[in-house]
């Protein structure tokens, strides 16, 4: 429904119970003044001498009697009633034996007595004090309509028929057959009126309608304009702002829609930038795999040569090949952190870890290695408990970088030793050392930079550490964990991964 | 006789694999590649389960629920996810441990090793590894029943060690366990005392050297 035919419903709304209110009253003083009119006639007529014996002799009299009051009760048209009636001592309207001029005076003059069909002259009825009548004609009144002891007159007047007025009066002759008189008659529409006779009152009622319908005209227009302004920016992916002028609900409105507008801005951009992060991810990934993916296809197919050709392996290519298949497997577990780390709305999944059998996954995993590289991998466990509130997968990956990295870059006949420990009360310490070549204190800074990296260290051997690194920073970083690096005295490196344990040990996580 | 390794794996390469390998290990296998709900009834007398997380046909978890409604045997699970969301879920399940995916032969059959081994019983009035039979509350050491005449001290460091065989235990550890304090026992004593022990106890007692961490006495297992 369109917002002005809404308008319009709905000040007609409220204009139209106003108005049938102010009707229905109307229609209540006029027939009010009608009845007092009635009452007040019958009670001049009451008060003439011998009136009572005529009533009671021929009730039909009081119908239509001597004086035939067949006029109408209201006949002074065009002059005020009050004026009329107020000004007159009620003696003097029904003096003598002279009927009351609104029953029988002389004919009223000028067009009252060209009244439309429906104005019925006053007519009365006589009744005994069972209600019964004599006439004929007379409306039947139900004996339990007789509640007239405390009040002398009783309306029976009703909204649905407006114009017609009754009322049932006790006359102060009881007991005879005009204990009581019903009067009926019509309304006037000068008597006792709330509103013009004519329907000129209707005129407010267009007028309000017409304004309110003219007031929301320029309201519509600047909505419409908003509408316009919005359905442009939304045209250029809300690129450009939602402006109005002004002061008004519609201009806050504006202003509304232009903070929506930069939120959805906000998203789409945070939208592109993870479209192009998983671009990214997955160019990188496929590229990062592909290069170890090819020098081991080259080693199986040297080793396939070899075969071949019934000549023993060399034991370096297997060697070789090894390193390589387990690089992907430790790259693939990497990339898969980075995603993870990488995620806008990055959320871990943290839980009770036991860090015993943490460290014993990651030098099971990495023993082979070592082994076939001639290096001893070893790891010495504290003989408690010993938990941290962690995502599992994460810090596994975090440690296993450093002990892969120790493995990696150490030469025939070194050693790599893993210590898990608690550190005063609170902390745990896994301290991965080894006796290989070591970092030089250039790029021990470089190394102990937070976010050092670069793209550059996706690529393989960057100053030995690369991707791995990295990645355990970070995820130490979002775990609230410290790294530290150093070079012992007696060479190779040292690396500290510190954190806060975790006191709700709970034997789950396996050792 | 052998243990037993009931193996859930849907991958028939993979599946294959290992059971050779932990077959070539001396473990008796059943293999089955596909999930199934488990009732007590369905699972042979196996010592430990080796469950593929991923099944096409009984979710892994499914299994693990299943399996832990009836019985406690050992359940070790292959995983080939990054996230750690089935692997917390399966451990909250009741499973032992996990092994990730990729995995080495070696590393498969250290893990399958590890869960299987017998927990050495703590507080045993005596111990015996090997050819060495220690006697904790008489403090006395027999090699191939030889009585071994050692120190107190030499007799905490190798009580100590003992009770962790199989172990390599810091330097620092021992110091704290098996030395007194207020006799300044150092590292560098610790060391004295073991190169005694070495040569009282002979080849038939291997005390190993762990670079970087301390001692190790063998278990003779590994």
């Amino acid at each position: 429904m369109k917002l002005r035919l809404r308008v319009a419903l709905a000040t007609l709304g409220v204009m139209a119970p106003l108005i049938a209110g102010l009707s229905m009253l109307d229609v209540h003083a006029q027939q009010a003044a009608a009845e007092l009119e009635l009452i007040e006639m019958i009670q001049a007529r009451t008060s003439l001498p011998g009136e009572r014996e005529r009533c009671e002799a021929s009730p039909n009299v009081w119908q239509h009697g001597s004086a035939a009051s067949l006029r109408p009760p209201r006949v002074f048209e065009g002059e005020h009633p009050r004026a009329r009636f107020g000004g007159e001592a009620p003696a003097s309207r029904f003096a003598g034996e002279a009927p009351p001029p609104r029953f029988a005076g002389a004919p009223p003059p000028g067009p009252a007595a060209v009244r439309g069909p429906h104005r019925q002259p006053a007519a009365f009825y006589a009744y005994d004090a069972a209600l019964r009548s004599r006439q004929v004609d007379a409306p039947l009144l139900p004996e339990h309509r007789l509640p007239l002891a405390t009040s002398s007159s009783l309306s029976r007047s009703s909204l649905w028929h407006p114009e017609r007025v009754e009322v049932l009066v006790r006359t102060p002759w009881p007991g005879g057959a005009c204990a009581f008189v019903l009067a009926r008659g019509t309304t006037e529409p000068w008597l006792g009126a709330l509103l013009p006779p004519t329907r000129i009152w209707a005129l407010p009622v267009l007028m309000v309608l017409l304004a309110v319908l003219l007031a929301i005209g320029p309201v519509l227009r600047r909505i419409r304009q908003l509408t316009d302004a919005v359905q442009r920016s939304a045209a250029f992916d809300y690129a450009a702002g939602v402006e109005m002028h002004g002061n008004d609900e519609i201009a806050e409105l504006a202003r509304a829609f232009a903070g929506a507008a930069s939120e959805v801005r906000r998203q789409l951009e945070a939208k592109d930038h993870r479209d192009r992060a998983l671009r990214n991810f997955v160019a990188d990934t496929t590229h990062d795999v592909a290069i170890p993916l090819t020098v081991l296809q080259g080693h199986l197919v040297t080793l396939q040569e070899a075969a071949s050709k019934a000549r023993v392996p060399d034991a370096s290519v297997l060697g070789s090949a090894m390193d390589e298949a387990h690089y992907i497997g430790a790259l693939l577990h990497n990339l898969s952190a980075a995603a993870q780390l990488d995620a806008t709305d990055i959320r871990l999944q943290r839980n009770d870890v036991d860090l015993r059998a943490l460290v014993t996954r990651v030098v099971s995993r990495h023993r082979p290695l070592a082994q076939q590289r001639d290096i001893s991998l070893e790891a010495a466990m504290p003989d408690a408990e010993l938990h941290a509130h962690a995502d599992v997968t994460l810090l596994e990956q975090a440690v296993s970088n450093v002990v892969y990295n120790a493995v990696r870059y150490n030469t025939a006949g070194g050693h790599v030793a893993v210590l898990l420990e608690a550190e005063g009360t609170h902390e745990f310490r896994v301290r991965v050392l080894d006796d290989g070549p070591g970092v030089t204190a250039d790029m021990l800074t470089r190394l102990r930079e937070r976010g050092y990296r670069g793209t550059q260290a996706r690529t393989r051997n960057v100053d030995g550490q690369g991707l791995g690194l990295h990645i355990t920073q970070r995820v130490l970083d979002s775990h609230g964990m410290r790294l530290q690096l150093s070079s012992p005295a007696a060479g190779g490196l040292q690396v500290d991964i510190t954190g806060e344990r975790s006191n709700l040990a709970k034997p789950h996580a396996g050792s | 006789m052998p243990k037993h390794i009931l193996i859930v794996e849907d991958d028939p390469e993979l599946g294959a694999q290992v059971e050779q390998r932990l077959r070539d290990a001396g473990y008796a296998t059943t293999w089955w590649q596909e999930g199934r709900r488990l009732t007590r009834d369905d699972l042979p007398p196996v010592d430990l389960v080796l469950l593929d997380l991923m099944l096409p046909d009984a979710y892994g978890l499914d299994m693990l629920k299943d399996l832990r409604g009836f019985c406690d045997v050992p359940v070790l699970v292959l995983s080939a996810r990054t996230d750690s969301t089935d692997k917390v879920r399966a451990l909250q399940l009741g499973a032992d441990d996990y092994l990730t995916k990729p995995f080495w032969p070696a590393e498969l059959v250290e893990r399958v090793r590890a869960r299987l081994r017998r927990p050495t019983l703590q507080r045993a009035d005596s111990l015996e590894l090997g050819a060495l039979h220690i006697d904790f509350a008489a403090h006395s050491v027999r090699c191939r029943d030889q009585l071994v005449e050692l120190t107190r001290v030499e007799f905490e460091v190798l009580a100590v060690l003992a009770r962790r065989a199989g172990e390599a235990v810091t330097r620092k550890w021992l110091v704290e366990q098996a030395l007194d304090d207020e006799r300044g026992g150092g590292e560098r004593t610790l060391d004295a005392h073991v190169s005694r022990l070495r040569k009282k106890l002979g080849d038939q007692v291997q005390i190993d050297t762990v670079w970087g961490i301390g001692y190790r006495l063998a278990d003779g297992t590994s």
